[in-house]
């Protein structure tokens, strides 16, 4: 099948990729655009670990096909924080001490930070239904709520400065 | 161990303090296999047989080679190291002429595109032969049974060597039953005269399938050789040595020809210690001359990976009235899939060993069958056993209508205790963590907190205790003083969990520094001493004493410059603040970066600071969790809901709190999922059908409560400032914790995880029946 062009935004960049019909959007992602930081954890939208924002609403990345993406904008773990500073969410992340793998991290990340976009203090109940498309393995997801709990709060603080 | 004291508390050991690789993996910039590209990558598939057991009567891979953009086609037939009966998993490369698991590797393919390699398995042609498969265990024993082994059954007992050194008697029976790879037995006492005087004796089987590790990175690697024949494989494994060790003897290759670099590991749980994918990956880079990278899909995980051992344990146990115990029998058996490996004795000693049963008799059989062989998943054959033990315990106390707490604490071996193999207990705090957990408020206030269940649910709170021996094995580790003085620790040691950030915290304290001039680096096997896998629970127990050892001697060399220096003794010299004083003369006093510097100057005649360990290990520290559940459980339905969970458990000494607590959660929910959702389904052809993660349940984050960590440490007296073993007593308890919880809730005794509505409403509605 010929290679057909997808025009987007990615992180804020415009970015012009040649791609195969068939690839998906979290393949264009990290085999041409070279960002490596959604995951494919199970390549079936079961796992979330490929979980980035398309018009600011988190997906499956490994379930949408690159060229629905054409002329929308996409985040990407790598466009969550700047390149000199930690999102909220991502320094929190650390301080907790929440990645142990770390393979999760970038899709659970998204999630939260979506999540975070549409309420702005969440439940406890509201972060755990925000995240329950994420698996995580080694964390057991309870310094996770935590951190995203404390995120949510440092941004409400940033807001109100 | 003596601890060289230090001069002043510094900021190392006891701190809960983030890793320092946190930055990269919230970023994304960390990178794991399937993320490095080098030009001119290829990429395998292999194809998979879709019969449990069959003949291969002919391969024809004439249109897959013909594809453009494939570059090699490989079955058995083309790789001159595959011949005869495989040794192993690993060996079993490719199936050479009979298949026996699906979804066993059949031909292998590299391409220059995935989906070029994917297409190009759709176009090789495989004529089977379909055979009677032994599917379940308890029939794969029989006479009869379609045997899994051609030429017998060897016992494949490096697993058990790598997790626990658990001396064992054999089984006595030579003559072993159709698909009996091994057996094992342990007897005391008179079991018969035991059961005559009991007045209550109960009986349960219990059953747990085979699981996955469910580490969320797939299996992969990526392999290269140069022109030398010396082989590079990028992986993702739990122990870099073993890895290069066991693609050595796959590939008959010198050790020192193989370099693994073991990349960042996206979990493992005991599945990424034996080699799977390496050897075919390596032999399809030497095939083709580039680059080759396989990455495992989660359906071939499934299907294909290397899960825990089903195991199905029948015990009858006898007790007196006044809840003496008086004997116990039990029949373990461990479903190993296609090639032996469990370590069946762990399971013997725990049923045997954890309470001082005087009478008991205890025959294991592992029972091959043709399903996927099976791994080590965090304490192997633990979380089994204690469903059953721990089960069984509860029951009797409830039989007998005596507190669970006290009737468990009243028989609970101590330090010193024979165990079931005769060897004494080791010091373990597993008396203490029982106190802790039958104290807790969530256990004591379990009959108010019942009281307040709502109309048409019912409450029920359940507690366990369950162990694990310990890991022991050889390993090496360095420290250099660099020109600035800051510190280098150099292992092999792959960090999953945050192990590294405790190793350097122990550098740090045995040195005298604050962590913050510490750097630990992880080597690939070329530069790294040897070091041993991250499994076991002892990579801070071993590494973690050869991490101390080396900063001792660091410390002795620098205290050594520094004395010829000051021309003072050693014994008058302290480390204050990164400088070498003599005590009691303040101004007199030389740098660590002085004396650094000197070892890396031109002409200088100070030798630079670097010191080495390499300790072998003898004693291992048994290391207990208790885990308390609280369940809501909707009788109608079936369906439990986890309203509070607690996890008490002796770490001997917290290096870092933050990395132990995260430990104990994350097992806490492995233990969960295996007690309530968790379980391989097979077909009666030997075919899974459950291969997803849709339909293999894990728990999500809507699933659980948050879980509260009580950090008990009964220092051990061979681990690193005492601490023991953190990583797999977690996984332990939880399915005989929810099992007790949903017996005080329903007066029903569960013995089949996992513990799903179904099975939950069918037992009440039995119950209703009768």
């Amino acid at each position: 099948m010929p290679k057909q062009i997808l025009s987007f935004t990615v992180n804020g960049d415009k970015v012009d990729l040649l791609v195969p019909p068939y690839v998906t959007l979290l393949d264009a992602l990290r085999d041409e655009a070279g960002l490596t930081g959604p995951k494919e954890g199970c390549g079936t939208g079961d796992c979330g670990a490929c979980t980035v924002h398309l018009d600011g609403k988190p997906v499956a990345s490994c379930l949408v096909l690159a060229l629905q993406a054409r002329g929308r904008s996409v985040r990407t773990i790598e466009g969550l924080g700047t390149a000199t500073a930690l999102h909220p969410l991502q320094d929190a992340f650390v301080r907790h001490g929440v990645p142990q793998c770390g393979f999760c991290i970038p899709g659970v990340l998204m999630a939260a930070a979506a999540l975070l976009e549409e309420h702005a203090a969440p439940t406890e109940e509201q972060i755990r239904y925000g995240i329950a498309g994420n698996l995580c393995r080694c964390t057991g997801y309870t310094k996770m709520v935590a951190a995203i709990t404390e995120a949510a709060g440092m941004i409400k603080k940033g807001a109100a400065r | 161990m003596s601890v060289m004291k230090t001069t002043r508390d510094v900021k190392g050991v006891g701190l809960s303090i983030p890793r320092p690789d946190g930055p990269d993996k919230v970023t994304g910039k960390v990178q794991y296999v399937a993320d490095i590209t080098p030009r001119g990558l290829l990429h395998a598939k292999l194809l998979r047989s879709p019969h449990a057991h069959a003949k291969i009567v002919r391969i024809d891979v004439s249109k897959a080679r013909a594809l453009p953009g494939v570059r090699a086609v490989l079955t058995a037939a083309d790789i001159p190291e595959l011949k005869g009966k495989p040794a192993s998993r690993a060996h079993a490369v490719l199936a050479i002429d009979r298949v026996v698991f699906a979804g066993q590797p059949v031909a292998a393919v590299a391409a220059d595109e995935v989906a070029i390699a994917e297409e190009a398995l759709d176009l090789i042609d495989v004529q089977y032969e379909v055979l009677p498969a032994s599917v379940d265990p308890l029939q794969a024993m029989k006479p009869g049974a379609p045997p899994v082994a051609e030429l017998g059954t060897e016992a494949d007992l490096s697993e058990a060597m790598a997790h626990s050194a658990v001396a064992m008697a054999k089984g006595e029976t030579p003559t072993k039953a159709v698909n009996v790879s091994q057996t094992a037995h342990v007897k005391r006492g008179d079991v018969a005269k035991g059961f005559a005087e009991s007045d209550v004796v109960l009986e349960h089987t219990y059953r747990v399938p085979m699981v996955h590790q469910g580490y969320i990175e797939p299996h992969a690697v990526l392999a290269e050789w140069d022109r030398s024949g010396n082989l590079t494989l990028w992986a993702s494994t739990q122990g870099s040595f073993n890895t290069r060790s066991e693609v050595a003897d796959v590939l008959g290759l010198e050790e020192n020809r193989i370099k693994v670099i073991p990349v960042e590991c996206g979990g493992g749980f005991g599945g990424k210690i034996r080699a799977l994918c390496e050897p075919i990956t390596a032999i399809l880079a030497r095939v083709t001359a580039r680059p080759v990278r396989y990455v495992m899909t989660r359906r071939e995980e499934l299907e294909a990976g290397m899960p825990a051992p089903q195991v199905i344990i029948r015990l009858k146990t006898g007790v007196k009235k006044d809840g003496t115990l008086m004997a116990l029998e039990g029949e373990t058996v461990l479903e190993s899939g296609a090639f032996s490996g469990t370590v069946l004795a762990v399971s013997a000693v725990f049923l045997g060993s954890l309470y001082k049963w005087p009478a008991f008799d205890i025959k294991g059989s592992e029972v091959l069958t043709h399903k996927p062989s099976v791994a080590a998943y965090r304490a192997p054959v633990a979380p089994q056993s204690i469903f059953a033990i721990d089960s069984q315990m509860d029951a009797l106390a409830r039989a007998l209508n005596i507190d669970p707490v006290a009737f468990r604490a009243r028989h609970l071996s101590k330090p010193g205790d024979p165990m079931a193999n005769n060897q004494p207990w080791a010091s373990m705090g597993a008396p203490e963590v029982l106190q802790k957990a039958g104290a807790h408020r969530v256990w004591k206030e379990r009959e108010a907190w019942k009281k307040g269940a709502k109309p048409g649910t019912l409450r029920g709170v359940g507690l366990s205790l369950g162990g694990w021996l310990g890991g022991l094995q050889p390993t090496g580790a360095s420290v250099k003083l660099n020109p600035d003085g800051t510190l280098s620790v150099l292992t092999g040691q792959v960090d999953i969990a945050g192990t590294n950030i405790a190793l350097a915290q122990i550098a740090a304290t045995a040195y005298g520094v604050d962590i913050d001039k510490v750097k630990i680096t992880t080597g690939d096997t070329d530069v790294a001493p040897v070091t041993g896998l991250s499994a076991g629970s002892k990579t801070v127990y071993t590494v973690g004493v050869a991490v101390l050892q080396a900063a001792q001697a660091a410390r002795k060399q620098t205290f050594e410059i520094a004395a010829a220096e000051l021309e003072a003794a050693v014994d008058d010299l302290e480390l204050v603040d990164g400088k070498i004083v003599v005590r009691g003369v303040p101004g007199k006093g030389v740098t660590l970066q002085s004396i650094g510097k000197k070892g890396n100057l031109y002409m200088s005649k100070v030798e630079p600071v670097i010191a080495s360990s390499h300790p072998a290990f003898s004693q291992q520290a048994p290391a207990f969790a208790s885990q308390i559940a609280r369940i809501e459980l909707d009788p109608d339905t079936g369906e439990v809901t986890l309203k509070d969970f607690v996890i008490v458990q002796d770490v001997g000494k917290a290096i870092n709190p933050l990395a132990v607590e995260g430990q104990m959660q994350g097992g806490a929910v492995q233990s969960l999922g295996m007690a309530l959702t968790e379980g391989l389904v097979y077909d009666d052809q030997g075919r899974l059908t459950n291969p997803s993660l849709l339909d293999y349940r894990k728990l999500t984050a809507a699933d659980l409560p948050n879980l509260e960590t009580v950090i008990v440490e009964v220092p051990s007296p061979a681990g690193p400032f005492g601490a023991r073993g953190v990583g797999e007593p977690p996984i332990i308890p939880a399915p005989a914790a929810i099992a007790n919880a949903i017996a005080d809730a329903t007066g029903v005794r569960l013995t089949e995880a996992p513990l799903t509505p179904e099975r939950i409403a069918l037992a009440l509605a039995r119950r209703g029946a009768g």
